[in-house]
């Protein structure tokens, strides 16, 4: 079976590609999703039966504005066209944790999902787009919390913002003390629990997260043991901590043999 | 005097048992449920002879007193199932005094609109059902006149087990005996809460426990060992019927939904241990709820044998057929023990004597049966709630 990634060349369709036998990639440089003109050109491209992988939109460092946002309903708007009239086997939608309340802790897949960003926002709309749309192909939705790894094109707060500084300045700056807590999931480990959703051909939500939530603090530290002369400067807070934590009882539920990289390994990894 | 019992659920052999232990003929109805009970065969053997069984339920005309004990049994949802009580009631014959003793909803004796029928409320405990149904705290009777004295024979009847009698209306005694639950649930609910903090902050809850028992608001006798949240399908069912309660008449129950949400929770707290040391075959100790009885409904054995499907599981438990012969047996080769009921016999074994069966060396031990200084000392990977 084929699966068709849309998002192909970004940081989790790429990494997903490598584990799949048989892939189609697609990037903005092939088909712009934001364009109506998507919509012929996804129905060209894509065969009956093959699988779809919805990893393509404009993350909050390519904007956080409305303009951003109906950018990405663009997107979903036109793929839930294509989705409405091709008959895929099984489809996954990459979704993201911002879709749930800000103090959801600890959040799981029945969390209310209360978006504060127009990103969650976003999200929480084009999920429901492709259910829609989806009738009654199967439809497996995977939030993901932060995630970080080797081939990172955001330059995002977290674990590789700080190995890029830490490497060519030897310093890593945190907002305040770095207090706030959060899950870092490896990309790797993110394409393993997709392969293994679409291997099973999963419906329903998943998060994808560690269970094991650690502050910036102690990221930056453990970036900076790993390269070694690395100073770890905080600054004056402006905003209150906030922690997210998750339970990940029901992916450890459906996959009771997934391990995750430990967080050290994969920082190491990054060098 | 002679009192019949229709139903002969756990509530009712134990309790026709009790009313025969007080000098009463009774008469009982129905098909005995199979149940194990400390006391209880000892309690039968002695007053056999005040016990008769009846096939037929016109038999019961001739009682002073008729008791209705059948177990209202509930579906997956945990919703009640009133079907087989009021077919029960139907088929009696018209009877001096009829006491509802099943587990009803709010509603349900007012709804039979029959004259002379009171509920009361029962407060079974499994395990010690004996020495409740034998000593009991108090009577709380629904009645259609609380002010009105009740029937004489059932007055003789309940004052022989000489505690307070408190006459009330129906709805207020289906009510009660739910509101019993729902404080139990709450202090289940809040320890496995706090036991939770403690594991992350290196607290002891069993060190916070005893301090919390000497405060008289919280008492000696309150739910204040952690565990893997509510189980047995009693407290479920109360807590979905005050849900819809509160969905049919507009009142906030969403603290409900919090427990039932934290009892899931708590119900995987092994499951989420396990995950952190995969290794077959795995070892289970205990399938039943809970100690001293041999339901396993609403289990968390049951639930997480469920999710352990595909793995190798070698069960034992004292009271439920079909597991290993005996505690050490199922620990052959273990790669990891799971301890899901806290029966005491399980408290007898030594560490060594684990090291002497299990190939691994990984013991989950949510209710702290084992010694786990002993079990640390040896090295093992032990694992309680409430504490490291």
């Amino acid at each position: 079976m084929r699966t068709v990634i849309l998002g192909g060349r970004g940081f989790l369709g790429s990494t997903l590609a490598k584990r799949l036998p048989d892939v189609l990639l697609l990037g903005s440089a092939e088909v712009d999703l934001i364009q109506p003109t998507a919509v012929e050109k996804l129905r060209s491209l894509i065969r009956e039966g093959d699988a779809l992988v919805f990893a393509s939109a404009l993350t909050p460092d390519k904007g956080k504005d409305a303009r951003t946002a109906m950018k990405n309903l663009a997107m979903g708007e036109h793929v839930s066209a294509v989705v409405e009239s091709v008959k895929f086997s099984h489809i996954v939608y990459i979704s993201s944790d911002a879709v749930y309340a800000d103090d959801a802790n600890p959040v799981r897949e029945t969390s209310c999902a209360s978006p504060t960003t127009l990103y969650g926002l976003m999200h929480l709309m084009r999920e429901r787009m492709i259910l829609v749309s989806a009738g009654k192909t199967p439809v497996m939705i995977v939030r993901l919390c932060a995630m970080y790894g080797t081939g990172d094109t955001h330059n995002s707060y977290g674990p590789n913002r700080f190995m890029r500084t830490a490497v060519k300045d030897r310093v890593i700056q945190l907002f305040g003390q770095g207090e706030e807590q959060r899950d870092h999931l490896h990309v790797n480990d993110c394409a393993r629990l997709i392969e293994l959703c679409l291997k099973e051909r999963f419906i329903g939500v998943l998060n994808a997260a560690t269970g094991k939530a650690v502050s910036f603090m102690e990221v930056a530290q453990m970036v900076a043991a790993i390269v070694g002369g690395v100073e770890v400067k905080g600054q004056p807070r402006s905003g209150p901590v906030t922690h997210r934590h998750f339970d990940i009882t029901e992916m450890i539920k459906a996959f009771p043999l997934f391990q995750f990289t430990p967080l050290e390994d994969g920082l190491r990894a990054l060098r | 005097m002679k009192i019949g019992f229709a139903g002969m659920s756990h509530l009712g052999i134990v309790t026709s048992a009790a009313t025969a232990a007080k000098g009463f003929d009774v008469v009982i109805y129905g098909t005995p449920a199979m149940i194990s009970e400390p006391g209880l065969p000892e309690l039968l053997a002695v007053n056999q002879s005040r016990i008769k069984p009846i096939t037929n339920p016109g038999a019961l005309k001739d009682c002073d007193l008729v008791v209705v004990s059948l177990d209202v049994s509930t579906d997956i949802g945990n919703h009640s199932d009133l079907t087989g009580l009021r077919q029960l009631i139907a088929q009696l014959p018209p009877v001096a005094t009829l006491v509802i003793l099943s587990q009803v909803p709010p509603g349900f004796t007012r709804s039979l609109k029959l004259p002379n029928v009171y509920y009361q409320v029962e407060t079974l405990i499994f395990g010690r059902a004996v020495e409740r149904a034998l000593h009991p705290e108090r009577y709380m009777i629904g009645c259609a006149n609380p002010s009105a004295p009740l029937p004489d024979s059932y007055a003789k009847w309940l004052q022989a087990f000489d505690c307070p009698i408190l006459p009330m209306r129906y709805e207020s005694a289906e009510l009660a005996k739910i509101s019993i639950n729902m404080f139990l649930v709450s202090s289940v609910a809040t320890t496995n809460t706090l036991a939770e903090v403690c594991e992350a902050i290196g607290a002891d809850w069993n060190e916070i426990a005893p301090a919390l028992r000497l405060d008289k608001r919280i008492g000696q006798h309150a739910y204040l060992s952690p565990g893997l949240g509510i189980a047995g399908g009693n407290l479920e069912r109360d807590l979905i019927t005050v849900r819809t309660l509160a969905e049919q008449h507009g009142t906030d129950a969403s603290i409900v939904t919090a427990w039932l949400a934290n009892s899931r929770y708590r119900r995987d707290w092994v499951l989420r241990k396990l995950h952190e040391h995969i290794g077959e075959p795995i070892a289970v100790w205990g399938l039943a709820y809970k100690q001293d009885t041999a339901s396993t409904k609403n289990s968390p054995a049951l639930a997480l044998l469920e999710l352990l499907k595909g793995f190798r599981v070698q069960t034992y438990d004292p009271a439920v057929k079909g597991t290993a012969t005996s505690a050490l047996e199922a620990c052959a080769d273990a790669a990891v023990l799971v301890v899901m009921t806290p029966w005491k016999e399980f408290s007898s074994y030594s560490a060594a004597q684990l090291a002497g069966k299990m190939k691994g060396r990984v013991v989950i031990d949510p209710f702290a049966m084992l010694d786990g200084q002993q079990l640390t000392a040896d090295g093992f990977m032990y694992h309680r709630v409430g504490g490291e």
